[in-house]
């Protein structure tokens, strides 16, 4: 066999992948791990908890729940009457409409009483200017409605704004379309409320994908398995990286990202940092670097907090397109945030958040799709120089499969374990075919995803946020 | 056939270890799977038959006890209650029985009140749960011992008052929690006695749920909170003023004017908050002295304090900030002004109409 490549140069490739795979591997391991412990202590410690007082308290914290929407007219007005269903009792709904080409103000003026009124805004952070101005409703069912009408700026824009309106202490950052469970608020603010010896400055909640699921008036009334093979992947992607992943980043206090369609916020330190970066396309994780970045500066003992219950239920991209897109847009919002906080990275004096998290994500986030393309071009490239040994690769191949599809399978099993969501008969098979054809069906499309985020982030600019198409959750 | 197994073997036999190695890792892995999968079908249909089991058991308690709360000969005689007792008092050794038992006493005992109550309350007695509840106190799992605390506050057990108080500063929260619980539950304000020896924080959730549990009594006897405005955990003046705020403490206003000049700024902010609800007008003097060495917060605390508080003799010194730079003590000085007006034979008089908020946009600009 005749060499075209020195052998010591295949040997170091052979060895850096192989040791970036094991990395891989034991890393999910760990954190799988740690987030099994750290979720059954939530159970427990979760069961002596009472909800019900702060619900009846007058001294409940006030929370605005801040939604951008852009043209959302199919479905607004059905998810605004979700979103005022929440059973908190000190809340308000901040709805910016992000300079809608469509009827979405028009609709919302009529059903819920609207008119134009004068209000006092504290411009703590620049934004576009607004519209046609701040409605709120006549009728007193909708008083803890507000509806901003605003020139088209971004979803980050809009959230600014949002910041600017609310006079509450806390700010729920959500995505219109998304469902909230009625008890989402209460559970939210209880890490806020609990803290004694650090200051919670932000808490995130599982997100759960609601294609297929049977939603009425802004209320989830059944769960149901879509037949759709993307959205399938995504709710076991969904699973393994909300029930095996985060808990495990929440107890090490290193979580980089709260997700952008339900987040709670200290307020106070969302403004002092300046808000949401308007400038970039993964500004929910940005301004959570942002945030750690400021306390982690001002010496201030903190944390980000994680509720590994469901609370808020959205619709997933049912299209290879749109699914695409949206991986597309968490590439780059990764590159920039990691690039714009590269301070930080690998930065003892930031603790973990400089010396675990950042290099995580740097290298099993960030690096790892261009590792893998590398991996396939290298393999390529022995096919072609005839250097592959077929067994070892195969065997490779599919001990990596496997290990894939049994990680999948306990976290389903942990799901079955702890929230038991699934719970219709025939569903557990589902989920188990769908462990064993995620990986060859949804992850090529990821992988491509995130190189063609990386080929847009450095060569084609111009791209933005890309087009969601929704087709609207509420079904029967 | 044989020769192509045979020769499969012997190839696997002199292949490289580290072939060798992968191929047990994927039989490890193939056969943990398999069993995952099975396991997951066990736990799916256990998960289904459990709710079944609870269901059937709940109705045969249920039943059980309303045989029993109904009887009509006395407890103490009846051959059928006796049975139904002992019944009872044997399915709660099992942990998911005794679980539906209590459930469904505390069920009925909350739906009902008077003697039937109290036959319930007897019941728990008699069937021995209330041993089981107070030995386990002594338990070293920390969530049997909150469960235990939680479930003699539930029955209202004031008996176990003198075995549950050595355990108030115990190490997890969730203990101590469901120990303030039953104290504050049971004894009302006599339960706050644990301030005095509370040695961890008291966060504001469980601040929320002991106001909560104090709420739903009326006409209690408030003790005097002096002594607790004046702890030294701060935590529990922070508790305390909103008990005094909630439960209009006039008393406490000398100790509340000491809070103003406190080492820890949530209480002075806290302090600046309550002088308005109880009306300490010397309190604002004192403040106004120092006013601009203070926080931020407690200067926007003390012209939001103002808004309610503002006296005709202020308006000189209110005015002076009508420009200052921070948003929200722009906004309490505008509405300050908008609300008093100084009539010309100097007497003060409160705008009732809807203030006006349209301000000059140069004053919106972010300070």
């Amino acid at each position: 066999m005749t060499l075209n490549i020195p052998q010591q140069l295949i040997d170091i490739f052979d060895y850096f992948f192989f040791g970036f795979a094991i990395a891989a591997i034991l890393s999910y391991i760990i954190l799988a791990i740690i987030s099994a412990f750290e979720t059954v202590n939530y159970m427990k410690k979760n069961s002596f908890v009472n909800y019900s007082n702060i619900l009846s308290s007058s001294i409940s914290p006030s929370i605005s729940i801040i939604a951008p929407a852009y043209n959302e007219s199919l479905n607004i007005v059905e998810n605004v009457r979700s979103l005022l269903s929440n059973h908190y009792v000190n809340y308000d709904v901040i709805i910016v409409n992000d300079g809608s080409k469509d009827d979405s103000l028009e609709k919302l003026i009529v059903a819920y009483d609207l008119v134009k009124v004068d209000y006092l805004i504290n411009y703590q952070i620049e934004t576009k200017p607004l519209r046609q101005g701040v409605f709120k409703s006549t009728n007193p069912a909708f008083e803890k409605l507000i509806v901003v009408d605003k020139e088209n700026g971004g979803k980050a824009d809009a959230l600014n704004l949002g910041l600017n309106i609310s006079t509450n202490k806390y700010v729920a950052c959500i995505d219109v379309d998304c469902l909230l469970l009625e008890d989402s608020l209460q559970k939210m603010v209880k890490p806020f409320l609990e803290a004694t010896d650090e200051k919670v400055i932000a808490a995130g909640g599982v997100i759960r994908i609601a294609n297929s699921c049977t939603i009425k008036d802004g209320k989830l009334l059944d769960i149901n398995f879509p037949k759709n093979r993307i959205v399938r992947g995504q709710i076991l992607e969904y699973l393994r990286a909300f029930l095996l992943g985060r808990m495990a980043w929440s107890k090490l206090n290193g979580l980089l990202v709260i997700s952008g369609a339900f987040g709670l916020f200290d307020k106070k330190i969302a403004l002092e940092v300046g808000g949401y970066d308007t400038k970039t396309v993964g500004e929910d994780m940005e301004i959570i670097v942002r945030m750690r970045r400021h306390m982690e500066e001002k010496k201030v003992k903190y944390r980000v907090a994680y509720i590994p219950d469901p609370l808020c239920w959205t619709e997933a991209p049912d299209t290879y397109k749109i699914f695409i897109s949206q991986r597309n847009r968490w590439t780059r919002g990764t590159i920039e945030t990691l690039k714009k906080h590269k301070k930080i990275g690998f930065n003892p004096k930031y603790h973990a958040l400089g010396t675990i998290s950042y290099p995580y994500w740097f290298l099993f986030e960030r690096a790892a799709p261009i590792v893998e393309i590398l991996g396939l071009f290298y393999f390529s490239l022995l096919i072609v120089t005839n250097n592959v040994l077929w067994d070892y690769a195969l065997l490779f191949l599919f001990v990596a499969y496997l290990f894939t599809v049994m990680f999948s399978i306990i976290t389903i099993i942990t799901e079955e374990l702890t929230y038991h969501q699934y719970r219709k008969k025939g569903m557990g098979l589902q989920l188990i075919k769908t462990a064993f054809t995620e990986p060859i069906l949804n992850h090529p499309f990821i992988l491509y995803a995130a190189l063609k985020g990386n080929f847009d982030y450095y060569f084609n600019k111009k791209i933005k946020w890309g087009e969601m198409t929704r087709k609207g959750m509420t079904t029967n | 056939m044989s020769d192509l197994i045979q020769n499969s073997i012997d190839a696997f036999q002199n292949s490289h270890p580290i072939i060798q190695f992968c191929a047990y890792v994927s039989f490890l892995f193939m056969a943990i799977i398999m069993g995952l999968m099975i396991y997951l079908k066990s736990l799916r249909s256990r998960l289904r038959i459990k709710g079944r089991i609870e269901a059937t058991y709940k109705k045969k308690y249920e039943a059980d006890l309303i045989e029993y709360l109904y009887a009509d000969d006395d407890p103490e005689n009846n051959e059928q209650q006796q049975k139904i007792i002992a019944y009872l008092a044997k399915s709660s050794h099992n942990r998911l029985k005794r679980k539906l038992i209590i459930n469904t006493f505390l069920k009925l005992k909350n739906e009902i009140s008077g003697e039937t109550a109290d036959a319930i309350q007897n019941l728990y007695y008699k069937t021995g749960l209330i041993n089981s509840a107070t030995s386990t106190l002594k338990s070293k799992k920390w969530d049997a011992v909150a469960r235990s605390v939680r479930e003699l506050t539930q029955f209202e057990i004031k008996e176990a008052h003198d075995e549950i108080i050595p355990l108030i500063n115990h190490p997890k929260k969730e203990v101590r929690n469901e120990i303030q619980k039953y104290l504050v539950k049971l004894f009302r304000f006599d339960g706050l006695e644990f301030l005095d020896v509370l040695e961890s924080n008291l966060s504001e959730w469980d601040q929320i749920q002991l106001l909560e549990i104090l709420n739903k009594f009326n006409n209690l006897e408030i003790p005097d909170m002096s002594k607790w405005l004046l702890s030294k955990n701060d935590s529990v003046v922070l508790f305390t003023l909103k008990l005094a705020r909630i439960y209009n403490q006039y008393e406490a206003q000398e100790a509340i004017k000491s809070l103003l000049n406190h080492t820890n700024t949530e209480i002075r902010i806290e302090a600046i908050n309550i002088v308005n609800h109880l009306g300490i007008f010397e309190a604002v003097e004192i403040i106004k002295t120092d006013l601009f060495s203070r926080c931020l917060e407690e200067q926007i605390a003390f012209f939001k304090m103002m808004e309610e508080m503002a006296m005709p003799d202020d308006i000189p010194f209110i005015k002076e900030h009508i420009q200052h730079e921070n948003f929200y003590i722009r906004v309490s000085v505008m509405k300050i002004m908008n609300l008093i007006t100084v009539d010309t034979d100097n007497t003060f008089k409160v705008n009732t109409i809807t203030p006006d908020f349209s301000i000059d946009k140069d004053l919106t600009i972010a300070s």
